[in-house]
């Protein structure tokens, strides 16, 4: 399970990158039909390997502003800026979403398929990919026959088989028990650090939101939501999930982030702005 | 699933050794229940006719064109009704009127429009095939689920990626989960329209055994009819098991 930590690191590519971000949103305002916007003026930008959270109420916006980004929700204003192509952004869902009509193989190899590969070759490129996660064996199974905690491992692969070079991820592992839930964790950050990946993370967890991430967002209470606070995360790399607890900066840190959650959820005054 | 398999089997033997009995000591009138041995003379009698099996053809073809057309042209204006607004305002009202009528009812118009011949019979298949087939499309395309969509949209697939990887499965179970209907119908339509009106097949050598008074004939003819269908249900079956494999297993 933790064969993802051995893959070379191309670290060295990030820090040169870092000047033009990945991404970056200017004045975005988002809303659904006539309602009044649901974010308004958001500003944010990911850099090349940079994982940034994104955490805030339920219900604030914060996945409309990921589907935004990948075009799934047009705009009511603002600019979306992107030196990626689209296959080169990778988005695990909320809810899994796999086809029931396919097996675990042919789901993993889809976006392959799909950006020309042939039948074949994507397949076998799925089946490293299944092996990796530690799903070596189930690839001829319907995801029906498949446990929780195993979909959302598949449609992990999925997503890596792209090598996206950005990440965005909606609360992926939400559903599943704590430890599987760390365990998964923890291989996709050693992924993400290995490869250089940059993320958008969106979560609700504000401990896993400062252990894995370089700056945190924290989006206010809708509608109208804005970005209420930026905080940097202090703690080096590689981290270790339950580790990173340890260090000095954390304690402090989720303190803050608490304050003004819980003065945002209430909503009663602004909280302090950047860290 | 040999036990019960037996059991009805037994059941069914001992059913007919007691219609054989009950027509033989006079209790059940053979002119309107014609025991089993007769019906299995009057079975042998038929295939033993080799005029028999253009009837058989006659409505076999009937039933099959019916069916691939019916299947053909509801999945076409099915799809078309479920992408193109225009056409399910005009087509929608339609359908459900078809729906809510017994469709067979319109075999004279067909026998009109059609002649007695092959035609008319597929017209009234492929019209009952076809409204069944378009609601399971319009059910199939509704029923698809927009998060899969978005997922292959993300993974980079473009509109007739999310045609061929989502639609057409979600329509295709639809439309397997109605094809046993689908083939009781074909054969409905074509039964019925051969009643109506025709000069060959299994419908016209009913219509003929009844104004005979042929009891005997009809049963045999009922009883070929409802193992012919049998047949192909089981065959549909075995189609709907192997292309929705993913559900069942
Ligand atoms: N399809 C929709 N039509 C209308 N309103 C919607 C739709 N989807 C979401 N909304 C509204 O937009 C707002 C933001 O929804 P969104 O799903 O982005 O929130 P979220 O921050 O991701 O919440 P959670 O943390 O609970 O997932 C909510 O108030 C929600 O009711
Ligand atoms: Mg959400």
């Amino acid at each position: 399970m933790t064969a993802l930590a051995t893959v070379p690191a191309p670290m060295s590519t990030a820090p040169a990158a870092a000047a033009t971000p990945l991404v970056r949103v200017a004045g975005l305002t988002l809303g659904y039909g006539a309602a009044p916007p649901v974010v308004e003026a958001v500003d944010l930008s990911v850099a090349a390997g940079e994982l940034v959270s994104l955490v805030g109420p339920s219900g604030s916006g914060k996945s409309t502003i990921l589907r935004a980004l990948v075009g799934l929700h047009p705009p009511r204003a603002g600019t979306i800026a992107c030196t990626l192509a689209g296959c080169e952004i990778g988005f695990l869902f909320q809810e899994d979403a796999l086809l029931p009509w396919r097996t675990v193989r042919q789901n993993v190899a889809l976006g392959l398929r799909l950006a020309g590969r042939s039948r074949a070759a994507a397949e076998a490129e799925a089946e490293v990919w299944l092996e990796r996660l530690g799903l070596g064996g189930l690839g001829e199974r319907w995801p029906r026959q498949l446990s929780g905690g195993q979909r959302k491992r598949v449609a992990l692969a999925q997503v890596m088989a792209l090598r996206p070079r950005l990440l965005l991820m909606d609360e992926p592992f939400a559903a599943l028990d704590a430890i599987l839930r760390r365990q998964i964790t923890q291989e996709l950050l050693d992924w993400v650090e290995g490869e250089g990946i940059a993320v958008l993370l969106v979560t609700h967890d504000l401990e896993e939101a400062i252990a894995l991430s370089d700056r945190i967002l924290l989006l206010g209470r809708g509608p109208r939501a804005r970005i209420r606070g930026t905080y940097e995360v202090p703690i080096p790399r590689p981290r270790d999930l339950v580790a990173v607890h340890a260090h000095p900066a954390f304690a402090p840190l989720l303190q803050r982030l608490w304050t003004d959650l819980a003065a945002e959820v209430a909503g009663s005054g602004l909280p302090r702005a950047a860290a | 699933m040999r036990g019960p398999a037996l059991r009805r089997l037994l059941a069914g033997f001992l059913l007919m050794a007691l219609w054989e009995v009950a027509v033989a000591r006079g209790w059940l009138d053979p002119f309107y229940l014609p025991p089993p041995s007769r019906i299995a003379v009057t079975l042998g009698e038929l295939f033993a006719r080799p005029v028999f099996y253009e009837h058989l053809l006659a409505t076999f073809t009937a039933a099959i064109a019916g069916l691939g057309l019916g299947l053909l042209i509801g999945a076409v204006l099915g799809l078309l009704a479920a992408l193109v607004r225009p056409v399910a305002e005009l087509l929608e009202p339609v359908m459900v009127l078809l729906n809510a009528i017994p469709r067979v009812i319109l075999a004279p118009l067909f026998v009109i429009w059609f002649g007695i011949g092959l035609g008319s019979k597929v017209a009234l298949a492929v019209v009952l095939v076809a409204v069944l087939v378009f609601f399971a499309v319009h059910a199939g395309v509704r029923d698809v689920d927009p998060r899969l969509v978005e997922r292959v949209v993300t993974l980079g697939g473009g509109r007739w990626a999310v045609v061929r990887e989502v639609y057409l499965p979600s329509v295709t179970a639809w439309v397997m989960g109605n094809l046993r209907v689908a083939v009781g119908f074909a054969f409905t339509g074509a039964v019925v329209g051969e009643f109506v009106a025709s000069s060959r097949g299994l419908g016209y050598l009913l219509s003929f055994a009844q104004s005979t008074y042929n009891a005997a004939q009809v049963v045999a003819l009922v009883l070929l009819v409802a193992a012919v269908v049998l047949l192909l249900f089981a065959l549909a079956g075995a189609l709907e098991r192997r292309l929705l494999r993913w559900r069942h297993g």
